[in-house]
C-alpha cells in the first residue's frame, strides 16, 4: 500500500522534472548571443563550414520546437548532450563529479544533525537556561552567516594559523586506491588503505562544517521549538504517569514527535544544502558538482550548465521525495 | 491505603505564589472510589498530579505528606517514585485525544507499562525475548477485551488516530490496568466524550472497581456523575477541600454553601418546577488567596467572621466534615 | 474601467468612489494608528530594538558614505597595498581596517559596500513582494485556468534550489547590478505568492464570507477587508526575513564572481577577492563578511522581532 503511494508520489514528481528540463532548455536557448560563436570563442578566424559541421552537431540549424523535442529525449535517454569545452558527454563529467558532491553532502548534513538535535533536546529542557540562551544565540548566529565567509574563516584559523587540518581537496597526493564508488569514504575501507581513509576524513571535516553550519543552527531552532511544545503535551505526562526514566519519556515519546516538524525542515533545508554547496566547493577546491557548475559558467559551456543545474533540480526534487516519504514512516497520521 | 494530610503545594510564578492545593487531607481505603469534585481552575487536578510526583515545573510542594500503603510519597526518592507509577498507582487522564502517543502503535503502548515494570520478566525463551513480547501481547490483547476494545487482535496494531475518543479512552483505561494497580486516578475520564460515550466508560470504572479492587479517585467537575459513581466525595474549592462526607451525607445533606450552589445549579430531569439557579461570581484568582474564606464574596450566608481568620474543617457528624462557620 | 469578475459570474465595477477604495483608505488609517503601538511595543523588545537601531546605522552609513568614508573606495596608492588593521603590527592609523591589495582603504570599501547590499536586498524583496501578492491574490481569487499556470510555474520554480536557480539566471544574464535583482527576484517572489494564495483560499470558504455573500456584498470586498490586513503583518514579516536571505544570495553570487563586478566594493566580491590573500592579509576577506553577517543578523533580530510582535501565530519557521 505504501510502496504504491510512494511509486505515486515519484511518477508525480516526472511532469515537474520535465518542466525542469524545458526552462533549462529555454534558459539556454533564448540567451543572447550564438552557441556557435561562443563556442569558438575568441578563436579568431573560423571557417564558414566549421560552424555549419558545429551547428549540425549540436542541432543548432533545426528549428527550436525540434531542438526542444531533441533535447527531452535525449534527456529521458539520459544523454545530456556533450560539452563544448571538454568535448565528451556531459553525462561523463556530471559522474565523475557527484560522488565528491554526495561526500560532502552527507559530511555536512551528519554535522548538522548529530549536533542539531541534541541542542535542539537539551535547550527545550532546559528552556532559559544559560546554555538554552547560548545555543540559541549561536545558532541564531549561524543563520545570518554567509557560508562562503565561514569557510574562510574556517581556512584561516584551522588551516593557516593552527594549521590542524587541510584546506583543500578530497586528497593529498600519493594515495592510491581503486576507485569503485568514487566515494573516498567507502573506496578507502574497501581497500583497507587507512591512511588514506584518514586523509580523506581529515580533508572532509572543515568543507561539512562550512555546508553544514546554518542547516545545523535551523535544525537545532526547529528541534528546540517542537520539544518545547511536545513536552507540553499529554502524552509526555503519561510517559511519565507509567514510570518511564525521564530520559527515555524524552528521547523516545517527545522526540520522536518533535522530530516531524525537524523533518519537514530538513527538507526545506536541503535546497540550501545544494545551493551551498556550490559556494564551499569553490571555497575549498572540492572538485565536485558546484565546482562544475561554477568553472561550466565562466568558460560558458552552455551544455555543461544546463546539465548540471538539471541535476541539482532533479537531486532537490528526489531528495524532498525522500523527505516525503521519510515523513510518513514518522509521522503514522500522514499516508502521502 | 491512601492517606493525604496537610497538603499544601504552589506555582512560583511572576505574579507570586499561586497556591493550587491548600491544606488538603484525603484518604481513600483499598477498593473505596473517591470522588473530588469542584470547577475546573479548583486544583483537584494538581492533588492526583501531586500524589504521582509529576507536578509540572515551576509547582512546589510546599508541606504535608502522602502516605501510601504506609510509606510517604514525598519521601521517595526518584526511582522508588518510578517504580510506584503505572505500576501501583496508575493515571487516566482528561483528553485521551491527546493523552495517546500519536507515532505509537496502541498495542505498544498498552505493553510499555508492563515491560518496565517487568511484568513477565520471569518468562524467558526466543529470539529477542519473544517468548516474553508474546507474554506481554497476549495480556494486553486481554486488557482490550475486557475494556471493550472491539476485534482487539486487529485493534492492537492501529495508531491511536484510528480509534474514535471513546475507544481512546478505553485503550487508556486498559493502560491503567495493565500492571493490576491498587489506585487508579482518574483525571475527568469522561469530560472530553460524548454523553452516551460517558456512560459507557463510567460502568466501565465501576466494573474495573468491584472486580479487581482497585481503588479510585475520580476528580470531576460533575456532582451527578460523582453522585452516582463514589463512596465518599471531597468538595474543593479554590485549592481547598471545602466539605467531604460519604456521598449520601454530602449530596443528601449538603452543608457548606458552595456544595449547596452547586447542588442547585444541576438541572434535575424529574422535578421540572425547580429552576437552575447558577452560583454567582466566578472562580477567584489563585494568586491573590488569602488565609480567609475564599468562597466569601460569593456566599449567600457570609458573615464578618469568614473574614477574621482561616476556617477550620468542622465534624458535622459521622465522619461528615466542612469548612463553614455555619457549623461551627 | 477595469471589470473583475467572481468565479460565480457576477461582475463588478472599481471606480474611484467604489466602496473597496474608501475600506482601503480606513485600512490604511488603522494601519497608522497600529504603527504607533507597534513603536511602543518595539521598545520592550530589545533584540528587535538592537536589529532595529542597527539597520538605522547601516542606512545612515550608506546613505552618507561619502562623508563617512575616511578614503576614496575606489583609488588607492599601490605603495600603500596590504597595510595591516591599525590595532596590529604594521598597521597605520590612517586606515583602521588596514588596505587591499590595490592599497584601497578597506572600511572605505566596506561603508560603500553597505549601499550595493541594502539596495539589491531591497529593490528585489520589494519586488518580489508586489509580484507575489498580486499574482497570488489574483490566483486564490480568480483561481480557473489562471491559477492553475501561477500555481504550476510557482511549482516549477520551487523545484530549483535558490542559488542554483540565480546562478543559471545569472549565467545567461550575465553580472550587473539589474541582472542581480532580475535574478533573485524570479524566483523570490513564489514564496510571497503561495503565502497570499493560501491565505486567500482559505479565507474564502470560511463563513462569514459565505455568511457576507448571502446577504448579497461581492467577496471581493469581504476579502480585501479582512485578508488583507490580516495577511500584511505576515508580509511585512516574511519580506523583512527574506531581505536578509536575498543580501546573503547578492553576496554569494558576487562571491562566485556572477553579481557585482570588481572593481564596485560589494562585499561579496571583496571577500573573494581578499581570499587570495588568506595567507597574509587575512583582514581582507574577514571584514567584508563580518559586515554581511552583521547586517543579516541585525535584519532578522528585527525580522524575528516583528514576527513576536505582529504576527505571533506565524513561529514555523
Amino acid at each position: 500500500m505504501k510502496s504504491i503511494k510512494i511509486l505515486e508520489r515519484l511518477l508525480a514528481a516526472i511532469p515537474i522534472m520535465i518542466g525542469v528540463a524545458i526552462l533549462v532548455f529555454l534558459f539556454v536557448r533564448l540567451t543572447p548571443g550564438d552557441p556557435v560563436d561562443l563556442m569558438m570563442g575568441s578563436a579568431g578566424s573560423v571557417s564558414q563550414q566549421e560552424i555549419q559541421a558545429l551547428q549540425e552537431e549540436f542541432d543548432l540549424d533545426k528549428p527550436l520546437h525540434v531542438q526542444l523535442y531533441i533535447f527531452l529525449k535525449d534527456v529521458v535517454r539520459g544523454d545530456l548532450g556533450d560539452s563544448f569545452t571538454q568535448r565528451e558527454p556531459v553525462t561523463d563529467i556530471i559522474g565523475r563529479a557527484l560522488p565528491a558532491t554526495i561526500e560532502l553532502a552527507f559530511g555536512a548534513a551528519f554535522f548538522a544533525v548529530l549536533f542539531a538535535i541534541p541542542i535542539g533536546v537539551y535547550s527545550a529542557v532546559k528552556q532559559n537556561s544559560i546554555t538554552d540562551r547560548l545555543s540559541m544565540a549561536f545558532s541564531f548566529l549561524g543563520i545570518s552567516m554567509p557560508a562562503f565567509w565561514f569557510g574562510i574563516i574556517l581556512i584561516i584559523v584551522f588551516g593557516v594559523k593552527l594549521g590542524w587540518l587541510p584546506i583543500s581537496g578530497r586528497l593529498d597526493y600519493g594515495f592510491n586506491f581503486p576507485s569503485v564508488t568514487g566515494l573516498y569514504l567507502i573506496d578507502t575501507v574497501l581497500a583497507r588503505d587507512w591512511p588514506a581513509l584518514k586523509n580523506a576524513v581529515l580533508h572532509l571535516i572543515l568543507p561539512s562544517i562550512a555546508l553544514g553550519m546554518q542547516l545545523l543552527a535551523v535544525l537545532a531552532r526547529v528541534t528546540r521549538s517542537s520539544m518545547l511544545e511536545v513536552l507540553r503535551q499529554d502524552y509526555v505526562t503519561l510517559a511519565r504517569a507509567k514510570g518511564l526514566r525521564e530520559f527515555i519519556v524524552i528521547v523516545k515519546h517527545a522526540l520522536r514527535n518533535a522530530l516531524i516538524p525537524t523533518i519537514t525542515v530538513l527538507g526545506i533545508q536541503i535546497g540550501v544544502l545544494l545551493g551551498g554547496n556550490m559556494i564551499i566547493e569553490t571555497v575549498f577546491a572540492w572538485p565536485g558538482l558546484g565546482r562544475l557548475a561554477v568553472d561550466s559558467i565562466f568558460s560558458r559551456d552552455f551544455p555543461l550548465i544546463q546539465g548540471v543545474v538539471m541535476i541539482y533540480a532533479f537531486t532537490y526534487v528526489i531528495a524532498n521525495l525522500v523527505v516525503d516519504v521519510l515523513y510518513t514512516y514518522i509521522n503514522p497520521k500522514i499516508t502521502l | 491505603m491512601l492517606e493525604i494530610k496537610n497538603l499544601a503545594m504552589a506555582f512560583e510564578t511572576e505574579r507570586g505564589l499561586v497556591r493550587a492545593v491548600n491544606k488538603v487531607d484525603l484518604s481513600v481505603a483499598e477498593g473505596e472510589v473517591m470522588g473530588i469534585v469542584g470547577e475546573s481552575g479548583c486544583g483537584k487536578s494538581v492533588t492526583l498530579l501531586n500524589i504521582l510526583g509529576l507536578v509540572p515545573h515551576p509547582g512546589k510542594v510546599l508541606s504535608g505528606e502522602i502516605m501510601f500503603q504506609g510509606e510517604d510519597l514525598l519521601k521517595k526518592s526518584k526511582k522508588e517514585m518510578r517504580d510506584i507509577r503505572g505500576k501501583d498507582i496508575a493515571m487516566i487522564f482528561q483528553d485521551p485525544m491527546t493523552t495517546l502517543n500519536p507515532v505509537f502503535r496502541i498495542g505498544e503502548q498498552i505493553r510499555e507499562s508492563m515491560r518496565i515494570h517487568g511484568l513477565f520478566k520471569d518468562v524467558k525463551g526466543g529470539f529477542f525475548k519473544s517468548a516474553r513480547k508474546h507474554a506481554e501481547k497476549d495480556r494486553a490483547v486481554e486488557l482490550m477485551e475486557e475494556v471493550g476494545i472491539p476485534s482487539p487482535e486487529t485493534r492492537y496494531h492501529n495508531f491511536p488516530h484510528e480509534f474514535s475518543g471513546g475507544m481512546q479512552q478505553r485503550a487508556l483505561i486498559a493502560i491503567g490496568l495493565s500492571c493490576k494497580p491498587k489506585l487508579l486516578l482518574a483525571d475527568e475520564p469522561t469530560t472530553a466524550l460524548d454523553v452516551t460515550i460517558q456512560a459507557q466508560i463510567l460502568a466501565l470504572m465501576q466494573k474495573i472497581n468491584q472486580e479487581h479492587g482497585a481503588g479510585i479517585i475520580l476528580v470531576t467537575h460533575d456532582l451527578g456523575v460523582a453522585a452516582e459513581f463514589c463512596h465518599k466525595i471531597a468538595v474543593m474549592y479554590a485549592g481547598r477541600i471545602v466539605e467531604q462526607g460519604r456521598t449520601e451525607q454530602v449530596m443528601d445533606n449538603p452543608h457548606h454553601p458552595y456544595t449547596q450552589g452547586l447542588l442547585r445549579s444541576i438541572p434535575k430531569m424529574s422535578s421540572k418546577k425547580d429552576r437552575i439557579e447558577p452560583i454567582p461570581g466566578g472562580v477567584p484568582d489563585l494568586a491573590e488567596l488569602k488565609e480567609e474564606c475564599a468562597f466569601y464574596p460569593r456566599c449567600a450566608k457570609a458573615h464578618d467572621k469568614c473574614l477574621s481568620q482561616e476556617v477550620p474543617m468542622f465534624d458535622a457528624g459521622e465522619g461528615h466534615t466542612v469548612r463553614c462557620y455555619l457549623y461551627g | 474601467m477595469p471589470v473583475t469578475k467572481t468565479p460565480d459570474g457576477l461582475s463588478e465595477e472599481i471606480t474611484p468612489g467604489h466602496p473597496l477604495i474608501h475600506l482601503l483608505q480606513i485600512k490604511t488609517r488603522i494601519f497608522l494608528a497600529d504603527f504607533r503601538g507597534f513603536i511602543r511595543k518595539l521598545k520592550h523588545h530589545p533584540s528587535a530594538l538592537i536589529g532595529a537601531l542597527l539597520i538605522i546605522l547601516f542606512l545612515v552609513v550608506a546613505f552618507f558614505a561619502p562623508a563617512v568614508a575616511p578614503h576614496d573606495p575606489f583609488v588607492g596608492e599601490l605603495s600603500e597595498r596590504l597595510i595591516a588593521p591599525s590595532w596590529l603590527e604594521g598597521g597605520v592609523s590612517q586606515y583602521i581596517l588596514g588596505t587591499d591589495q590595490q592599497g584601497r582603504d578597506l572600511l572605505s570599501r566596506i561603508i560603500y559596500g553597505a549601499r550595493i547590499s541594502l539596495w539589491v536586498g531591497f529593490i528585489s524583496v520589494t519586488i518580489s513582494v508586489l509580484i507575489g501578492t498580486l499574482l497570488g491574490a489574483a490566483a486564490g481569487y480568480f483561481r480557473g485556468k489562471l491559477d492553475l499556470f501561477l500555481s504550476r510555474t510557482a511549482d516549477l520554480l520551487l523545484a530549483f534550489p535558490f542559488l542554483i536557480f540565480a546562478v543559471a539566471v545569472m549565467s545567461f544574464l550575465g553580472p550587473g547590478l539589474i541582472n542581480l535583482i532580475l535574478a533573485l527576484t524570479f524566483k523570490g517572489w513564489v514564496e510571497f505568492f503561495r503565502l497570499v494564495r493560501g491565505e486567500m483560499l482559505s479565507e474564502k470558504t470560511k463563513e462569514y464570507v459565505e455568511a457576507a455573500k448571502a446577504n448579497g456584498q461581492s467577496n471581493l470586498r469581504i476579502i480585501l477587508s479582512e485578508v488583507l490586513p490580516n495577511i500584511i503583518h505576515t508580509i511585512i514579516v516574511l519580506g523583512t526575513l527574506r531581505m536578509g536571505f536575498f543580501i546573503i544570495m547578492e553576496a554569494s553570487l558576487s562571491f562566485l564572481g556572477l553579481g557585482i563586478q570588481p572593481p564596485d566594493p560589494a562585499w561579496g566580491s571583496m571577500v573573494n577577492e581578499g581570499r587570495q590573500f588568506m595567507l597574509n592579509a587575512w583582514w581582507l576577506s574577514t571584514f567584508p563578511g563580518a559586515a554581511i553577517l552583521v547586517l543579516v543578523l541585525s535584519i532578522n533580530l528585527f525580522g524575528e522581532g516583528l514576527r513576536d510582535i505582529l504576527d505571533p501565530r506565524l513561529k514555523i519557521e
